[in-house]
């Protein structure tokens, strides 16, 4: 059985730089005791966001990288800023289209690899060779929508 | 030069054909196609990408006067996304931000990067450009050199021209006596801020070259001219005197100004108009934490036509807001009744100037009609978010249907840094 840990509750749609809180005006002259011990809520982007000026959401279509935890539908958060080492899943541009791959670094070579035994593997001479958009950090799956 | 090595370095860093490379960074099939981008409704070409200017298309043509070359030649013709532009924009200045000791934004695809005396200047030129390249997608040229005026120079002269410097070019690099004979080989008017006109009047004092400029007896050019293009002349001797934009510093102003696909030829439309781009203009604002002193609107019609007609009109605000009820309703107030009936305007704009963060109001906003009034701004803010521009709005913008007059946007990509609807998709097969 899992085991679940609440560790606090996300502001889901938090925007990403969120506002300052303004000092609360209060009429009377009385400042409310709370004043000064508010501070933001946990925040999302925060937590999954290193670099946001590097960062791209993409939308995954298909389901080569299903057994990582990766399914069609998901949306990905990649970090183009990471150079990629061995075993990152990473996009790579092939023949003009965003694909999301494992990457395999041997001295023999380079290997993009799908997860998923029913798609083959596709061998890469070097890395230079190759054009890396950026690095998959984390995938979004979403279980319900309502 | 009479800037000794080791002070401090000014890098101008530009994009190259900016609106043509944030295309090709959200689609990866035109990486080596010739790629231009059209102006929404007039469609002309506003940027060419470097295959593209290698075929002749260039920025300002007519695009009907080209589109069946482009055609042959297999040329991608992209409407402006201008959502994704900024974007872009805002995440290049922040990079170039984290490389430099200071920046100053120059335009939307343009900075001057401050670099520390003690600094390699060109190392951290080549890694700030790989950065840009790699996180971004944006390809930049880089100027450096001790003056602004000079980095200008360095970098459409050089930097952007030979390809073989890798897009990063100092001054410093150049051979001696390359600066004096490269400033005596240009004319004066190829000077970064010297117009033509100015240059008409420095050639009848006998200063045709850049380096005739440079030369040049400063206080006669302060006397004939001005102090700006004094600056300039010292600035081409290495000191550095042109100071930072304040506009630039700090947004001062925002604009939201569009040109329609079918003319407005009466004041009902424009009344649509002006609410709506109120409502947008306002939404920016508490998106930036600002209130607007004073807010100007505008109209025109189409400069090839035969009526023209380009009525302007200027709101003070009692105090300085963000209301997006006040806003809207001082726009449409001053600007339909300023129309001539039947003339065919085909843009439209509402600036607001006087900005100021939200926090240096008065606490108590007697002015304001009600304390409801930002709480509307907000509501609208988070309904707009959610389902989209134009989900909502308030009195004639908050019409369902598409008005006619609505952008011209063909050949759009997808909005990927702002619509989780329209993310760039990966591949996993």
């Amino acid at each position: 059985m899992s085991r679940v840990v609440v560790v606090g509750r996300a502001a889901l749609l938090a925007p990403l730089r969120p506002l300052p809180l303004a000092p609360v005006a209060v009429p009377a002259g009385f400042p409310s005791p709370a004043e000064g011990w508010i501070t933001d809520e946990l925040d999302l982007n925060e937590h999954l966001v290193k670099d946001r000026t590097a960062t791209m959401f993409v939308r995954v279509s298909g389901d080569s990288m299903e057994p990582a935890g990766i399914s069609h539908g998901d949306v990905l958060i990649v970090d183009r800023s990471l150079r990629p080492v061995h075993d990152d899943i990473v996009i790579a541009v092939l023949d003009g289209e965003l694909t999301v791959k494992r990457l395999w670094i041997s001295p023999r070579g380079v290997t993009l690899h799908a997860d998923n035994p029913r798609y083959p593997d596709l061998h890469v001479g070097e890395l230079s060779a190759l054009s890396i958009y950026g690095v998959v950090r984390t995938s979004l799956h979403v279980f319900t929508s309502r | 030069m009479s800037s000794p090595a080791g002070s401090r370095r000014i890098a101008l860093v530009d994009a190259n054909s900016f609106y043509a490379s944030a295309e090709k960074s959200l689609d990866p099939a035109l990486a080596d196609r010739p790629v231009v981008v059209l102006s929404n409704g007039e469609g002309a070409i506003v940027a060419a990408s470097s295959e593209a200017k290698a075929l002749g298309f260039e920025t300002g043509t007519a695009w009907f006067k080209v589109a069946g070359l482009a055609a042959r030649h297999g040329v991608v013709a992209k409407s402006s996304a201008y959502e994704n532009y900024g974007v872009i924009s805002n995440r290049m200045h922040a990079i170039i931000g984290q490389a430099a000791a200071a920046v100053e934004p120059y335009s939307v695809d343009e900075a001057w990067a401050f670099l520390g005396p003690r600094s390699d200047a060109v190392g951290i030129g080549r890694q700030l450009r790989a950065a840009l390249l790699q996180n971004l997608g944006i390809p930049v040229s880089i100027g450096i050199a001790p003056t602004k005026t000079l980095a200008k120079l360095v970098n459409k002269h050089v930097a952007k021209r030979v390809p073989a410097h890798g897009g990063v070019v100092s001054l410093d690099d150049a051979p001696a006596g390359w600066l004096d004979a490269h400033l005596a080989a240009h004319p004066v008017t190829d000077l970064w801020g010297v117009a033509g006109r100015t240059g008409k009047k420095l050639a009848a004092l006998g200063i045709h070259s850049m380096r005739d400029l440079r030369d040049a007896d400063t206080k006669m050019i302060r006397k004939r001219f001005s102090i700006v293009l004094e600056r300039t002349v010292l600035e081409l001797r290495g000191i550095p005197c042109i100071p930072p934009d304040p506009l630039h510093h700090t947004k001062q102003q925002l604009m939201f100004s569009r040109t329609f696909s079918e003319p407005v030829t009466t004041a009902d439309r424009m009344t649509q108009v002006m609410s709506i781009y109120a409502q947008q203009a306002s939404g920016r604002l508490r998106r930036q934490g600002s209130v607007a002193k004073t807010m100007t609107v505008f109209a025109s019609t189409s400069p090839f036509g035969q009526q023209h007609h380009s009525p302007v009109a200027t709101v003070t605000f009692p105090e300085p807001t963000d209301n997006p009820l006040l806003i809207a309703k001082a726009a449409i107030a001053v600007l339909p009744p300023r129309m001539i009936p039947g003339y065919r305007y085909v843009r439209a704009g509402v600036m607001l100037t006087g900005l100021q963060p939200v926090a240096v109001q008065p606490m108590l906003d007697l002015f304001e009609p009600s304390p409801k009034a930002r709480e509307l701004g907000a509501t609208l803010d988070r309904i707009t978010r959610k389902a989209g521009p134009g989900s909502i709005g308030i009195g004639l913008a908050g019409l369902r249907t598409a008005p006619d007059w609505a952008m011209k946007r063909e050949n759009l990509s997808p909005r990927a840094f702002t619509h989780w609807d329209e993310l760039l998709t990966v591949a996993a097969k």
